[in-house]
């Protein structure tokens, strides 16, 4: 705010900024409300009570979803953020910008269930050709290759959450000066060394936002794994299974309030740090005066 | 390497970005130990030129040889260069002792070794007790001053400097000019820095070479890139020139009489190929012409100009007078020092004259 502001519009912004987030977050934090009451949803009264959180860990079916759940968050995020990494670096190199960014952020430009529509008709057709191709060959090995399973669900969230960690990774890349990188190479360091030494501590921060950013969207995404997941059950398949049978259970809402938890944790405790570092920077950043430019 | 092996040659080296060629077959020698410029406009191609040197350009064509070794198909970590880029190179992570000795944990040298030598160069620079310092807690003169450490630690026998001293201010950039060559004449190693401000040039090249648009334009001594330009694009790059362009009259012998604003001027042949008729041009210092009253007598053998006074600009070490010739040209007398002599009123008529051999003839 400069000094010559209106103290009023400038609060008004920031009650506007704060009335956004909360009518984001309320159906989140009703749900964490009804998460801590003993007779769950719905109910006249309101009990307070941790127990169902003690119970989630005993729902086989929860907790056999979120095994699966990690365990394509994981893989997912070892795949995308490579990839993700590697196209913004060819980003920053290639004159041919605009080509690179469209590319990269089509998948979005596609509705969700257009896209993983198309994801299910490509694989069965793929998997189709396989076998085709195998009962000809006389051989089975390739039967299996595009069924319906973990590897198709983590294609779908591969090619879903890649456009993401691309953007956060490039913003972070956006402050990074190529020529410290010419300069280690100018040092005697082969192009992997200047990269891993010199420009991935400085891009780090972006890298583990987009790493915590793919494993929320994996826990978030309904559609995708839904429709490819083939004969394993995810989180959110689950509880939206059980919403729409039989309606949720209190370890559901337990549960869901869980992941939001550690999710606000995770993205809350990246920005704290990422503000006290900046701030700590800010405070060291005093200038220096030259030796032979300081007064007499 | 044989001694007298040059420490850098260029063959006849291009580069082009698409249909841009940003090198139109340079060929350059620079021997070792040399302090050499290259001098010359923003987007000429010298800064191109030092990359390719440095590996981080392929050449389109051409051949890039360094202490007699082929080496254009090399990257930067396989060159036996070094290099001191504009600014903001250092790396914001480390220290500035972690910067310096970065090239030497690179060859694998012991902890003590990166460290012993790191701190002496350091004090070479002028930076002792910066040690733990972080390069934003340095201002732009030291920071280039770690970049500097940074590169002549490795111990590599051709510094490559990529306007090194440009984010500086005016008197730090003239300091630093000599720190540079001091620096060069004490380690010995042969620096190429690349600028496009004449007097840093001037200050520290033992040769100059100018580059434009792609091409050399001509090379040589700071003092004859100065004080005798070859072609006419030197004259009008390096110190304050007077341009003017004419008509050849006559060719007698060594000397040749060129029509300018309807005046005859002679100037020095130079074993130039010139025939009557022909458009040149010819150059003079402004500190080498005088101004004086039209009413004096004009020298007789075409060494001065008639034209009408406009202004002066007082600079503190020198006083120009701006004199507007009959074609609208503007020449410069400059004088350094003080002046005793009241100017005359704009729009007064007055001469331009020099001594013999002031005056040079280019031709294209």
């Amino acid at each position: 705010m400069d000094d010559y502001a209106n103290i009023w519009l400038h609060r008004t912004k920031w009650a506007y900024l704060l009335l956004v987030v909360a009518t984001l977050m309320s159906p989140v934090f009703y749900v964490m409300y009804i998460s801590f009451n003993e007779n769950g949803f719905g109910a006249a009264q309101y009990v307070f009570t941790t127990r169902w959180y003690g119970l989630i860990f005993a729902d086989a079916q929860l907790m056999n979803a979120l095994r699966w759940t990690l365990m394509l968050a994981a893989m997912t995020t070892v795949l995308t953020i490579p990839m993700a990494l590697m196209a913004a670096k060819f980003y920053k190199a290639t004159r041919a910008k605009v080509p690179v960014v469209f590319l990269m952020l089509a998948p979005l430009f596609v509705a969700p269930d257009i896209l993983s529509a198309a994801l299910l008709v490509f694989f069965k057709n793929v998997n189709f050709t396989f076998q085709w191709l195998g009962a000809l060959a006389g051989v089975s090995f390739m039967d299996g290759w595009f069924r319906l399973s973990f590897s198709t669900a983590l294609i779908g969230l591969v090619i879903y959450t890649i456009p993401y960690a691309f953007v956060v990774i490039l913003i972070t890349m956006g402050r990074y000066n190529k020529e410290q990188t010419e300069a280690a190479r100018a040092c005697g360091a082969s192009g992997w060394r200047a990269f891993w030494d010199i420009e991935f501590p400085q891009i780090r921060a972006g890298v583990f936002s987009a790493s915590a950013f793919t494993v929320i969207l994996c826990f978030n995404e309904y559609t995708r794994t839904s429709l490819l997941k083939g004969g394993f059950d995810t989180f959110t398949t689950v509880l939206v299974s059980q919403m729409l049978n039989s309606g949720m259970s209190e370890q559901s809402y337990a549960m869901s309030s869980f992941v939001s938890f550690v999710a606000i944790a995770l993205i809350g405790g990246i920005i704290v740090v990422t503000l006290m570092r900046s701030e700590v920077a800010a405070r060291k950043a005093q200038p220096v005066a030259e030796p032979n430019t300081a007064p007499a | 390497m044989n001694a007298n092996t040059p420490a850098v040659q260029v063959r006849q080296l291009c580069k082009n970005y698409g249909s841009v060629q940003a090198l139109k077959g340079v060929d350059l020698s620079i021997a070792a130990g040399e302090y050499f410029v290259l001098l010359g406009p923003s987007g000429g191609g010298k800064t191109t030129l030092l990359r390719t040197i440095g590996g981080f350009h392929k050449p389109s064509s051409g051949q890039v040889w360094l202490n007699g070794q082929e080496v254009s198909h090399l990257p930067p970590d396989k060159r036996p260069t070094s290099m001191v880029f504009q600014a903001y190179a250092l790396f914001p992570h480390m220290t500035v002792l972690g910067n310096v000795g970065y090239g030497l944990s690179l060859a694998k040298l012991p902890k003590a070794e990166v460290r012993d030598k790191s701190v002496a160069m350091l004090e070479m620079v002028g930076l002792s007790g910066y040690e733990n310092r972080r390069p934003h807690e340095l201002s732009g003169g030291q920071q280039q001053r770690v970049q500097l450490a940074r590169a002549l630690v490795l111990g590599r026998n051709i510094l490559l400097l990529d306007e090194p001293l440009a984010a500086l201010d005016a008197q730090l950039r003239k300091d630093m000019c000599l720190e540079l060559k001091h620096l060069q004449e004490k380690v010995g190693i042969t620096f190429i820095h690349v600028t496009h401000n004449q007097e840093e040039a001037m200050t520290v090249a033992d040769r100059i070479a100018l580059i434009a648009d792609g091409e050399l334009v001509e090379q040589g001594a700071a003092r004859d890139i100065y004080r005798t330009p070859e072609r006419r694009f030197t004259a009008s790059f390096v110190g304050e020139n007077n341009l003017l362009s004419g008509t050849v009259a006559a060719v007698e012998g060594d000397t040749v009489t060129v029509q300018v604003c309807g005046q005859a001027l002679a100037v020095d042949r130079r074993d130039l190929p010139v025939r009557s008729g022909e458009t040149v041009a010819l150059s003079i210092r402004s500190e080498l012409v005088e101004m004086v009253p039209a009413e004096g007598a004009a020298p007789a053998d075409g060494r001065s100009l008639a034209g009408t006074y406009t202004e002066s600009v007082y600079l503190g070490l020198t006083l120009s007078h701006r004199v507007a010739l009959a074609d609208g040209t503007e020449m410069v007398a400059r004088i350094v020092g003080e002046s005793d002599t009241p100017e005359p009123p704009a729009g007064a008529a007055v001469r331009v004259q020099w001594k013999p051999g002031a005056l040079r003839l280019h031709v294209n």
